[in-house]
């Protein structure tokens, strides 16, 4: 009678096996799809340029080629636009790792023809999004159960990045400090694996060729740390401004009549044809150029230039709605940025220091890690590239400022940003590893009246006086589209405007949680909401789940147990 | 009892889908391997194309030079070199053009970057020695002109090492490093083909570090090609004139047609010190006492035009000089034997004289020179 454990334990063990062949699979086929797309985006810039592109193609190419694709993100492939970065997370945290095969053929597509059409996009992004895309398409057809073919996502991005970019071990630490981010994930096993098969496979096909050619770099002399530091601090300002300045453009888009959607890569293509008009330079991935900062093969004023061009048109590009990476543009605006500090510091300084490559290498490591706000996968990803202990030190220094930096100024990490524009929230950390068994969706009560948005301020007043609370969610279906506060529609009314319209009183910035947040969470955020907590799902920031009041968390609470209570008859 | 069957369901039903499992990977993996062979000949398609379109950025640079636009060159082999990456045509070329662009630092890091990959290719190194000489660090510069001496430079190109060897001594000249230019020139002669222009180059160096004895070997050897060659009949009389074997330098430039003023002159001299040398072998006592008296009567003229110019500093040394020049000769009429001693301490008085004239009253006469060079050539000048 006993036979079957046994078995049944063989058979689990065969299935760990077989997870993990399937992890070779996916890393050789996430590696082939990475390696067909940048043959595809060179042959495609190719097609479309030519050798030496005359100013017309320059300037055409770009909105017309967004025409096509802004119509594909927009009808067919909509879930694809941008890095693909956040939407793997998405997809790796909120959605069970299920993404349709509707998303890395369409990413392939779209990032081809976006980045092959000059717009200032990097490839790494997308192949993250297709090798995810790949896995959890092929866990699917496998048939395997929801936790395994969400444990394929990271390794899928794994082998996609460390083709990509051919940096095997930067490939697993991005896998598991961004797509999971969790550094102690148990899936690095199977990461890892994806990404050697990958690597393999790539370099049996492109050759061991590794992204840049970089010269032997090292300190000079000691007090070049402290320019190294100040280097830091720059790459930090740089990321910051990069950050900014596209979260405030993409939000602009945003906030434009869906219907132009369609129409919104082109106009970014119209900005990028014009920006490859002043210097072509800027065109698509760019790494040879940053070959060529990482060689000192740029005068200072070029690069200057390039990296504020370049900044400027990553942000146009991306915030339109084309499909590519900021991964790409971080490095390149960062060795644009250091080549240029080691320009001046090379004419300046009084003490010997390394050549202005050496400036470039560093600054590209402190814009990753300032922009994509991965320290310790920008570390390891130059090491990987240069293999070169002797430069760790000055890039620790840099990479650690900058992302001090950016952190302080913009403490949510420029992927989940994106994320939160498009409605998305991703869990943090604390809500992922569930502290605690009781969360908000175990508190919240979900028979909420929401007052209509198609109501005037004085008809919204007349409610407020008669129900007498602080604030009122507004909306209408569980569509949340905001807060009021009894406070502005009473100075609204006195200020005469009771016959507008309760719209131009709605906070649409408001404070929320989500289903999945511990009641310590709740606890704080209602501390700081007006008496309401609304309860939001993680992928629709405008789906009301509940509402959590102080009244529903102590009668919902319920006693766990424990000591006695310690009262005066005991 | 609901366990163990519940067991044997699980049991079942696992083993099931993992046969289905392991059958769904089996084809996986063989879409997989499918898709390598694909992805791997596509990507060779791409390559090949880059590398055409790196050959046609090259031709482009190349074009580019040959109308003197070296910023257009420089911007096609910087694309041919991007492109077919480590390539050490198209690197060279950049290098190249770098230097034209008056980037040599540049220029210098990617040599750099190619001599990594190929330490021994004879023109990367020579490249570097050049950039290096231009960048003014003499050292590098000898290093890399020796790596590129002692690489393998391929067969056809037998006159290769040869041509980098002038142009280390050509280097080594110009950086006023003459004793190292000389070894590498004795052993540049060393397997020398017999052929004239080399024997013309080697002879007019060997002349420029002063080892006038080689160099005239090289120019006799040239003659020996060539009896009538200008270039070989000026080389050898002047490289004989100064080692100061004035019946060659007689021959060589008697022989040459038109000479110029320079050849003319040292062709008067050395006749001059054949003529008028009392020192000579096969002349009699009568030629000797002749030709020194010649040589004192010469001095005393030179000595009175000198002294009559007016307020000159040197006169109380000049007429001292006649003086001692006027008692010599006076001597020299009443004394029937002719000593060798009494000759040559005339020669010394000659020569002090002489260098006492030429430094009062420059420029100095041919005559005023060949008897200094008489002096010197019978070891007489040092007393």
């Amino acid at each position: 009678m006993n036979a079957p454990a046994p078995r049944l334990q063989q058979l689990r063990l065969r299935e760990h096996q077989i997870f993990l062949i399937l992890s070779i699979v996916i890393g050789i086929v996430a590696g082939l799809a990475a390696v067909l797309f940048t043959v595809a985006i060179t042959q495609t810039t190719h097609r479309l340029f030519g050798l030496a592109p005359s100013r017309t193609r320059l300037l055409l190419v770009p909105p017309l080629m967004s025409i096509v694709t802004g119509v594909m993100l927009a009808k067919l492939f909509p879930d694809v636009r941008g890095s693909g970065v956040p939407q793997t997370e998405a997809a790796y945290h909120l959605s069970k790792g299920v993404i349709r095969w509707r998303v890395p053929f369409g990413k392939f597509l779209t990032g081809v023809l976006c980045i092959g059409s000059g717009h200032s996009m990097g490839r790494e992004g997308p192949s993250v999004q297709i090798g995810a895309g790949i896995a959890s398409v092929a866990g699917q057809w496998l048939g395997l159960s929801p936790k395994r073919t969400r444990d394929l996502i990271p390794v899928g991005a794994a082998g996609a990045l460390a083709a990509a970019f051919n940096t095997p071990v930067a490939a697993v630490l991005f896998a598991l400090e961004e797509i999971i981010g969790d550094m102690n994930a148990a899936l690095i096993g199977s990461a890892v694996v994806a990404s050697v098969a990958s690597v393999i496979v790539e370099r049996s096909i492109l050759g061991n060729e590794p992204l840049f050619h970089v010269p032997a770099y090292h300190l000079v002399h000691p007090a070049e740390l402290v320019i190294y530091a100040g280097l830091g601090i720059v790459g930090g300002l740089v990321s910051l401004t990069f950050c900014k300045s596209l979260l405030w453009l993409r939000g602009l888009f945003l906030r434009l009549p869906p219907r132009t959607k369609a129409w919104q890569p082109a106009l970014g293509g119209v900005v990028i044809g014009v920006v490859l008009l002043v210097s072509p330079a800027i065109m698509g991935v760019g790494y040879d150029y940053v070959d060529q900062a990482l060689n000192g093969g740029l005068v200072l004023k070029t690069m200057a230039a390039l990296c504020a061009l370049k900044l400027a048109a990553t942000v146009v590009s991306y915030a339109s709605g084309n499909a590519g990476g900021i991964f790409a543009p971080s490095l390149y605006i960062g060795a644009m940025a250091g080549g240029t500090i080691g320009l001046l510091v090379r004419h300046f300084a009084p003490f010997p220091t390394a050549e202005p490559g050496a400036y470039a290498l560093v600054g590209m490591g402190t814009l990753f890690a300032g922009i994509i706000r991965a320290p310790m996968t920008s570390v390891f990803m130059i090491f990987e590239i240069t293999q070169d202990y002797q430069i760790l030190v000055p890039l620790m220094v840099a990479n650690m400022l900058s992302f001090i930096i950016s952190r302080r100024y913009q403490p949510v990490p420029v992927y989940h940003s994106l994320l939160q524009q498009d409605g998305i929230h991703l869990p943090s950390p604390s809500t992922r590893a569930g502290s605690t068994n009781r969360t908000a969706g175990h508190v919240m009560q979900t028979d909420v009246a929401l007052l209509p948005p198609d109501l005037t301020i004085e008809q919204a007043w007349r409610r407020f006086n008669a129900e007498a609370p602080l604030q009122y969610l507004v909306g209408a279906d569980r569509h949340l589209v905001g807060v009021v506060q009894f406070e502005d529609l009473d100075k609204a009314l006195a200020a005469g405007k009771g016959a507008k319209s309760l719209w131009s009183v709605v906070d649409h910035d408001f404070i929320h949680a989500h289903p999945d947040q511990a009641i310590d969470v709740v606890l704080d955020r209602l501390s700081q909401a007006g008496g309401i907590l609304p309860v939001i799902s993680r992928t629709d920031a405008n789906h009301l789940e509940g509402v959590i009041t102080l009244d529903d968390l102590l009668r919902r609470t319920p006693h766990t147990g424990g000591e006695q209570p310690v009262t005066s008859a005991t | 009892m609901t366990a163990p069957h519940s067991q044997d369901d699980e049991v079942e039903e696992r083993s099931a889908f993992i046969h289905q499992e392991i059958l769904k990977l089996a084809t996986l993996m063989a879409l997989a391997i499918a898709a390598f062979f694909v992805t791997r000949a596509i990507a060779a398609s791409n390559r090949r194309m880059t590398e055409r379109d790196a050959g046609e950025w090259y031709v482009r640079g190349e074009r580019a030079l040959g109308d003197g636009d070296s910023t257009g060159a420089l911007d096609a082999f910087r694309h041919a070199s991007v492109m077919k990456r480590g390539d050490r045509q198209y690197t060279l070329a950049l290098a190249r053009a770098l230097v034209a662009t008056d980037q040599r630092d540049a220029a210098e890091r990617a040599l750099l970057g190619l001599r990594e990959s190929i330490p021994e290719d004879p023109e990367v190194n020579l490249e570097l020695a050049r950039l290096e000489a231009a960048l003014g660090d003499a050292n590098a510069a000898v290093r890399y002109y020796h790596n590129a001496l002692y690489a393998p430079w391929p067969a056809e190109r037998t006159d290769a090492r040869r041509q980098v060897r002038f142009e280390l001594i050509r280097f080594l000249l110009a950086t006023h490093q003459s004793s190292r230019a000389e070894s590498e020139l004795v052993a540049l002669t060393s397997d020398l083909p017999n052929t004239l222009p080399l024997h013309l180059e080697i002879g007019d160096l060997f002349l420029s570090v002063g080892d006038n004895q080689r160099a005239l070997d090289q120019f006799e050897q040239a003659l020996g090609l060539a009896r009538q060659d200008r270039t070989a009949l000026a080389g050898a009389g002047r490289a004989a004139f100064t080692i100061g074997d004035y019946e060659k330098a007689q021959r060589y430039l008697r022989d040459l047609p038109d000479p110029t003023d320079d050849l003319r002159n040292m062709r008067a001299v050395a006749e001059l010190v054949l003529t008028g040398d009392p020192l000579a072998t096969r002349i009699g006592s009568t030629a000797r006492r002749q030709r020194l008296t010649d040589a004192l009567s010469h001095l005393s003229h030179a000595l009175e035009r000198c002294t009559a110019l007016p307020d000159h500093s040197q006169a109380p040394v000049l007429l001292h000089l006649a003086n001692e020049t006027a008692a010599t000769t006076n001597e020299l009429a009443h004394n029937h034997t002719l000593e060798s001693d009494a000759i040559e301490n005339g020669l010394e008085l000659v020569n002090r004289g002489e260098r006492a004239v030429t430094s009062a009253c420059p420029p100095a006469q041919p005559l005023d020179r060949a008897l200094m060079l008489i002096a010197t050539r019978h070891g007489v000048a040092v007393q």
